[in-house]
């Protein structure tokens, strides 16, 4: 297996051009970055970052490829903007120590040093998530490892690397739920996938055609029905300060920096060795991080971004280039069998919450504001959360009604309700229409021994309330206290009776009761999954 | 007299056509190599029976313009005034084929051809307004002006248990955002500029007719009204009786869609059409 070999000059053309390319993919990079904080500046974090390393490269004027290398390295560390930056500087680490010594590779070489760039990206970061730009760069070097095994050829390698890349762009979205839940495929991956393709074109000597040409956005494997109006709102929030700064010292361990900085943040990205390191960390207080840090050694490069600020941003981007629509529905649900049968009922925006976790009105008004749409109809479905769905509209400019659905059954009554060809005020109306005509049954296990409606109630129990007010059930099996429930609740005059079972439950058990329940009633019975967390069952009847 | 043509979308039935004097033009039901004409080679029965034990799908077809001359020129010989109102070009060709055969008529006769922007019963409704006004002596730019005017006051709600039949046949239009759901639903579907537009979800057969009569009823005057079922006369019977009180029986048409109208929406479909009084 012998082939041409490649030195330090290829590698410096082939991430050039690789970030030409990544430069004109960069737009639409910002525009599908959702994770882990939607502030839509992946692509220009990615791009930033090799400028820096392409920058270090040049003024190299070793042409031996270690040398090249190791100067991408420090310039991509010094540059590292936000986490795919990060991970970007920990990939040319990782790659530079797989080249170390060498004054020429061979596509073998390359294999060889992407396997250990995948390995360093990921002990860079102290919880690596799937579906990420480290999945995407482990799925490409494993690619490029089996290749390495016919050929040894440069464009061989690269070209397995990048086809295999791609395909594991577009199954990003079946490992991220965020990803998903927005409709997109991951925004580094994507990036990651375009540096390298990039690289390639260099390699076939068609880097010219990165001037008349655009890289395209990897299509996601699983269809995305309804990308629309199911963009934000689905992180927490508030999102405080991006903090960045590169520390230089002596004798600095950055395991142990990792450690300290850990609590103080989320997203802690820690690279470096023991004269420079690079932080990366999302906090509400960035003073905190660099006075801890300043007593290590000197702070360069510091940016501090407020990323509350590029949320909105964001926000504001993404509202241009959704399809307005005349009235957008905002509801508030929790289980992912329910997202999904809200999503399958039409474009509806929903703010993750319900008992136990109710939505604060700042994450209410956010949805709002991002619906594409000044006409907004709000479902809380929950009667906590009713108060605080109220308190939205005077904080919002854009006319909306909050119809004061206590339950997830009257939510989903009131979105079936809604009708196409009304305007606001009817469709408050006939929905308020739909929600009276529904009963909802909740059923869920008693934590501790009490007393409810001067009934005693003992731990483990189960209860069933009827629209959220009466113990109209209760029974130490789940059957009982669902049959109970029914008889109580008038399910002999309901047309439709509606069994979401939740997390907990299997599928094969909610078939059987609903079985028992239409033997016992003349309604229609319907059986689905709503992956609820807090109640065992939620029944509805029509 | 002015003499009305129509398509057999209108679903108008053979009596009404021969009491009113009116001309239907049928279009073709194909079942893989077997062609039918529209109510005239199949009835809505017939047709229904083979949809469940044919193996094959069932496809649609529009008549030829030559069709359409050879009618307009029969029709020449005993008038000088034809007005031809058809099914909505949104939902077939049927329009455009009535504008090429009447430019193919040689005889020295007025036609007008007009896109009625609807289908089924609520196209019904709007020819029955033409031939009655033709009947009383209506000149052809009486009963054109009529026609369009009454355009924008035809409604029609149609019920189904699935829209299966009209995705596959490629005219599920807006209503697609019905399309997909996790729950099971009756849809009501409405036409709003020519195509099928989605109204309502209902959870159950019992509130899609709930659905249909409400909606008959909120109108203030109602000139008449078409309903029409497709399998399920007994629910048909029901709605007439539910409505008795708000339109008189004679101002009621009763019909069933015919196969082509069949073909796209299914064997469940309900419908009712509105003609508001001006």
């Amino acid at each position: 297996m012998k082939t041409d070999l490649a030195n330090g000059q290829t590698l410096k053309e082939m991430f050039a051009s690789g970030t030409a390319w990544l430069e004109k993919s960069a737009p639409d990079i910002n525009a599908i970055n959702v994770f882990p904080v939607p502030d839509g500046d992946t692509g220009t974090n990615m791009v930033l970052t090799m400028q820096f390393a392409l920058q270090e490269a040049k003024s190299d004027s070793d042409s031996q490829a270690s040398s090249v290398a190791k100067s991408l390295a420090h310039g991509a560390l010094m540059g590292a903007r936000g986490n795919s930056g990060v991970i970007l500087s920990q990939f040319f680490r990782g790659l530079a120590k797989g080249l170390e010594g060498k004054a020429d590779f061979d596509g073998g070489d390359f294999a060889r040093a992407l396997a250990g760039a995948s390995q360093t990206a990921y002990k860079g970061i102290a919880n690596p998530v799937e579906g990420t730009i480290l999945t995407v760069l482990k799925d490409a070097s494993k690619a490029a490892k089996e290749a390495a095994k016919d050929s040894h050829a440069m464009v061989t390698i690269l070209e397995a690397a990048v086809k295999s890349a791609e395909e594991s762009v577009a199954r990003t979205p079946s490992l991220l739920p965020a990803l998903r839940d927005a409709g997109v495929v991951d925004a580094g991956g994507q990036g990651l996938y375009v540096l390298l393709d990039g690289a390639l074109q260099f390699l076939r000597g068609e880097s010219q055609k990165i001037q008349y040409r655009r890289p395209r956005l990897v299509v996601a494997e699983t269809e995305f029905v309804r990308r629309v109006a199911q963009m934000p709102a689905r992180l927490e929030i508030p999102y405080g300060y991006c903090t960045n700064f590169v520390l230089e010292g002596r004798n600095l361990d950055s395991g142990k920096i990792e450690k300290s900085l850990k609590k103080k943040g989320q997203s802690l990205i820690v690279t470096g060795d023991d004269t420079l390191v690079r932080v990366h960390i999302h906090s509400f207080e960035p003073g905190e991080i660099l006075k801890y840090a300043t007593k290590l050694g000197r702070l360069h490069e510091i940016t501090i971004n407020n990323m509350d600020d590029q949320y909105a941003e964001f926000i504001k981007m993404q509202r241009e280039r959704m399809p307005q629509v005349d009235i957008a529905v905002v509801t508030v649900a929790t289980g992912d069998g329910f997202f999904e049968l809200f999503h399958s009922l039409g474009n509806i925006i929903i703010v993750p919450g319900g008992q136990t976790m109710n939505p604060s009105v700042r994450e209410l008004l956010q949805a709002v504001e991002s619906a594409p749409s000044d006409n907004i109809i709000l479902l809380p479905n929950n009667k906590n959360i009713v108060s605080a769905a109220s308190q939205v509209g005077s904080l919002t400019s854009k006319k909306m009604k909050v119809i004061p659905t206590r339950n997830i059954p009257q939510g989903i009554a009131a979105f079936l309700a809604f009708g196409y060809d009304l305007n606001l005020e009817q469709n408050a109306k006939a929905m308020e229409k739909a929600v009276n005509r529904v009963k909802a049954i909740e059923v869920t296990r008693a934590v501790r021994d009490t007393r409810l409606d001067g009934l005693e109630i003992k731990k483990g129990q189960f209860i069933a309330i009827l629209n959220d007010e009466d113990l109209i059930g209760r029974a130490g099996k789940v059957r009982e206290a669902i049959l109970d429930a029914l008889g109580k609740a008038g399910a002999e005059k309901a047309g439709i009776i509606s069994v979401y079972y939740g997390a907990e439950i299997k599928g094969a058990e909610a078939q059987e009761i609903a079985k028992e329940v239409r033997d016992r009633y003349k309604a229609e019975v319907e059986v689905v999954h709503s992956g609820q967390p807090h109640y065992h069952y939620i029944i509805s009847l029509e | 007299m002015v003499k009305v043509v129509t398509d057999s979308c209108s679903d108008i039935t053979p009596q009404l056509a021969r009491d009113l004097g009116i001309t239907v033009v049928p279009l073709y039901v194909q079942f893989g190599n077997e062609t039918y004409r529209d109510n005239v080679d199949l009835s809505t029965e017939e047709f229904y029976h083979k949809l469940k034990t044919s193996k094959i799908h069932p496809t649609t077809a529009t008549v030829t313009p030559a069709n359409f001359a050879q009618i307009f020129t029969t029709l020449g010989e005993e008038t000088k005034e034809i007005v031809a109102i058809t099914l909505s070009e949104k939902f077939s060709a049927i329009y455009a084929t009535a504008l090429q055969g009447k430019a193919m008529v040689e005889e020295d006769c007025r036609i007008e051809v007009i896109d009625s922007q609807a289908g089924a019963g609520a196209q019904m409704l709007l020819v029955i307004a033409a031939a009655k006004m033709a009947q009383s002596g209506a000149n052809l730019e009486e009963i054109v002006e009529s026609v369009k005017g009454a355009i924008p006051r035809v409604h029609i709600r149609m019920t189904f248990d699935t829209l299966e039949y009209l995705r596959r046949g490629g005219r599920v239009g807006k209503a697609q955002a019905f399309l997909g759901g996790l729950l099971k639903v009756n849809p009501v579907l409405g036409i709003k500029d020519g195509a099928a537009f989605p109204i309502a979800r209902c959870r159950n057969r019992a509130q899609a007719m709930d659905f249909l009569v409400d909606f008959v009823k909120a109108f203030g005057r109602i000139e008449a009204v078409a309903l029409e079922d497709a399998t399920t006369p007994e629910e048909l019977e029901l709605l007439a009786q539910r409505l008795k009180d708000v339109v008189p029986a004679e101002r009621a048409y009763r019909s069933k869609v015919s196969p082509v109208v069949g073909t796209h929406v299914g064997p469940h479909v309900l419908a009712v059409s509105v003609l508001e009084a001006e």
